[in-house]
């Protein structure tokens, strides 16, 4: 990674999808990982139903700004192809989206959804998931984040370690079973992606 | 201890208060402050040394109470949001002349951009006016770090002293270094012969506000130390606050260059008119980058001496928030070329109600009996919380959303002018906040106004806090003078659609004042469990006064 600039992720879905405890799990496992990192989150209305986004900046220098430029950012994680799509002109031109096929579309005028997916496929670096099927083959409800998560690790300065113990530490009020298919979900989205380019 | 922890900057303002030693923290729930006051209420749960941490039924209430927690010489914090000050200012800007005895920090959250308010009023503007000081940080550090601050000099001058933050920095979350914990200590109460400080009678108050005026040297000389002016090589400037600051910090790592303008950073007001002297003989020109108004743009383009630029002259939107990309833009830096955006039209994803909640089947009634009434088109008034959404397409019902507690009250004022039925729908914590001096009104005007109370049993918008109206609302009602036989308490449920829809006619075509309280609790605060304790307690409270008073012949 850069010296000097600002690198960032980009964040979004539907409130309720779980788009900013992705954050602050990608904000633990950044700061572990010895960089300056900050998150920014927009609470309020958009917690109902609406569409929700975060970002995470970090950097080797230290940060102060929460936000990010359009076309500043490196990576895209998108629980909703639509939001996904709303967020595309804010990645550098090498950046990668890494997005969830499952639709959300109980809102007015939602576009003709293989229209949705050409557009995300004609973005250079996307990287789509089918998280519905995944999660039955995992037999895990909500593994969407945490495979879409194991995708970008792909493209992240992190050690698998880092991840694995902030997952772990994450989930533990839940239960070791929870923490073993959130884990599992991870490896999952992780085995996704081939040949990572820029990572 | 010494801990580093990660936190949003509202928290760290709460974790500050907590380690500065405050005794007490009230506030009222608003994004983007509420999590300021969670933050600080969790650790003083934990620390059952005395502490007290409680919500207040509006703003004002809160603030007082700090004020009373003051007077008895602890340190005292009080939250909120932007327009709860507006709430509140009546015992702001007194407090400036009373002084205080604890130190009183007021954390008041900004939201330029309005992402969930009504106006992107700015508060500085309202400190200036109380003749009060106002720090502003700029990170999450800075948060904490200003707090103790703020604490220290609101003894140091005896006066209460504002926090301002703005969304950005609220719901920042970065890493936090925090100081050991203070124990609470108190000064103890005022001396005697200060006793008449407090007592705002005229002569009184006179004198007090010439000792507030008088101390304004002595404030901007304990602010100046916060604020700092950094040489350039150029005769180009800026002058920074808030978000400006961080988001030029940031620029100025990636474009070293930049280092050569002469900047002026403001981190807390008011300005010493000498360090904008010095600043300005530095310079041709100005850019100001601050966030909401164009406070210190105003001050500096006063002058005349430079040629200032910012949101008055257009080389920044009159309105909204600052961005890198506004700054970029400003300063001539050549933006970064990224990913085309997609040509594909994305129709906002607007928020909504949860499925299954209440309010949309009271709603639906209150649309069908308006209807049936023959008033189908009828001008509803509405308020502030998750109701506000039905403003919106395609429901429509509500017609207008001004302020707290303003629906009764303007359906009051429109009876008044001869447009009935009126109807005012409002949420039971913004009844207990701001409507029940309106519903007193209301009953003494004897119009004929319906007022719906929707009873979600909390303040859902903002996380399901505590509402102070909990299982209050009829004592409520009838106490302020509405008949028995005009309040009606309904079930928001689809089974009770027409039964709903009759009682609401009802109360539509009674001639005077009547109010219906749909109550069904937040589906949120169901899923979450928020009063399963209060619920379970309460019930066997019942149980027991029942045996305790059964008589049998």
């Amino acid at each position: 990674m850069s010296e000097s600039r600002i690198h960032g992720i980009v964040l979004s879905g539907v409130g309720g999808q779980g788009v900013l405890s992705l954050a602050q799990i990608l904000l633990e496992a950044l700061r572990r990982s010895g960089l300056h990192a900050l998150q920014s989150e927009i609470h309020g209305m958009s917690q109902r139903g609406g569409s929700v986004h975060a970002q995470v900046c970090y950097s080797k220098v230290p940060l102060t700004s929460p936000i990010l430029d359009e076309g500043g950012a490196d990576l895209l994680i998108a629980l909703e192809p639509l939001e996904a799509l709303r967020y595309v002109s804010m990645l550098r031109m090498d950046g990668h989206l890494a997005v969830s096929e499952e639709p959300q579309m109980d809102m007015a005028g939602y576009p003709p959804l293989d229209d949705v997916y050409a557009a995300l496929k004609a973005v250079r670096g996307a990287h789509l998931v089918d998280t519905e099927d995944l999660a039955r083959r995992l037999n895990h409800r909500q593994a969407a984040g945490m495979a879409l998560l194991g995708m970008a690790s792909r493209f992240l300065p992190i050690e698998d370690g880092v991840w694995r113990e902030v997952i772990a530490q994450r989930f533990e009020a839940k239960g070791a079973r929870v923490t073993e298919k959130n884990l599992e979900a991870f490896e999952a989205g992780r085995g996704l992606i081939h040949d990572p380019v820029g990572a | 201890m010494i801990q580093s922890t990660l936190a949003l900057g509202v928290e760290a303002v709460g974790c500050a208060a907590f380690d500065a030693g405050i005794k007490g923290a009230f506030g009222y729930p608003g994004t983007p402050s509420t999590e300021g006051f969670e933050a600080v209420e969790l650790l003083i749960h934990g620390a059952r040394d005395g502490r007290v941490a409680q919500w207040a039924a509006n703003e004002k209430v809160a603030y007082d109470l700090a004020l009373g927690l003051s007077y008895t010489g602890h340190r005292a914090l009080v939250t909120m949001k932007h327009v709860g000050l507006n709430v509140a200012m009546d015992a702001f800007a007194n407090s400036a002349l009373t002084g205080v005895r604890g130190g009183l920090v007021l954390l008041v959250a900004d939201d330029p951009g309005m992402h969930s308010s009504q106006n992107e009023q700015d508060s500085r503007r309202l400190a200036e006016f109380a003749w009060l000081p106002c720090l502003e940080p700029s990170t999450v550090q800075e948060c904490y770090d200003f707090t103790f601050r703020a604490f220290e000099l609101s003894e140091a001058l005896q006066v209460p002293v504002m926090l301002r933050i703005v969304t950005r920095l609220a719901h920042c979350r970065a890493a936090l270094t925090r100081r050991a914990t203070q124990t609470p200590t108190s000064l103890g109460l005022a001396p005697e012969a200060t006793i008449q400080d407090w007592v705002l009678i005229p002569s009184n108050a006179r004198r007090r506000y010439v000792d507030l005026l008088d101390k304004q040297p002595r404030l901007m000389a304990e602010t100046t130390p916060l604020n700092r002016l950094v040489p350039g090589t150029v005769r180009r400037g800026v002058a920074l606050a808030g978000m400006g600051r961080a988001y030029f910090g940031q620029l100025l790592h990636e474009n070293p260059g930049l280092s050569a303008l002469p900047r002026l950073e403001i981190a807390a007001y008011p300005v010493d008119p000498a360090l904008e002297q010095a600043f300005l003989g530095q310079v041709d020109e100005v850019l100001v980058f601050e966030e909401d108004y164009p406070v210190l743009e105003d001050r500096l383009g006063l002058r005349g001496t430079a040629a200032v630029r910012g949101r008055l002259d257009g080389t920044l939107p009159r309105t909204g928030e600052l961005s890198p990309r506004l700054l970029k833009k400003a300063l001539g830096l050549e933006p970064p070329t990224g990913k085309a955006a997609i040509s594909l039209e994305l129709p906002v994803r607007a928020p909504r109600f949860c499925d299954g909640c209440g309010h949309v089947d009271a709603y639906g009634a209150v649309q069908q009996a308006l209807a049936n009434v023959g008033a189908g088109d009828a001008r509803v008034f509405g308020d502030i919380g998750c109701y506000t959404l039905a403003a919106q397409e395609p429901m429509a019902a509500i017609h207008a959303v001004v302020e707290m507690g303003a629906s009764i009250s303007m359906a009051v004022g429109a009876a008044l002018a001869g447009q009935t039925p009126a109807v005012a729908v409002i949420g039971d914590s913004t009844f207990g906040h701001s409507g029940l001096p309106a519903l007193l009104t209301a009953a003494d005007a004897g119009v004929n106004v319906t007022v719906v109370i929707l009873d979600n049993r909390v303040v859902g918008m903002t996380g399901q806090q505590p509402s102070q109206a909990l299982d209050q609302v009829e004592r409520m009602v009838r106490g302020m003078g509405i008949a028995e036989d005009q309040l009606q308490v309904l079930l928001p449920v689809p089974k009770q659609h027409e039964a709903n829809v009759a009682a609401m006619e009802a109360a539509l075509r009674h001639p005077g004042p009547s109010v219906v309280v749909f109550r069904r609790e937040c589906i949120q605060s169901i899923r979450r469990g928020v009063l399963k304790e209060h619920d379970r307690e309460e019930k066997a409270r019942q149980e027991m006064a029942c045996c305790g008073t059964e008589v049998r012949p």
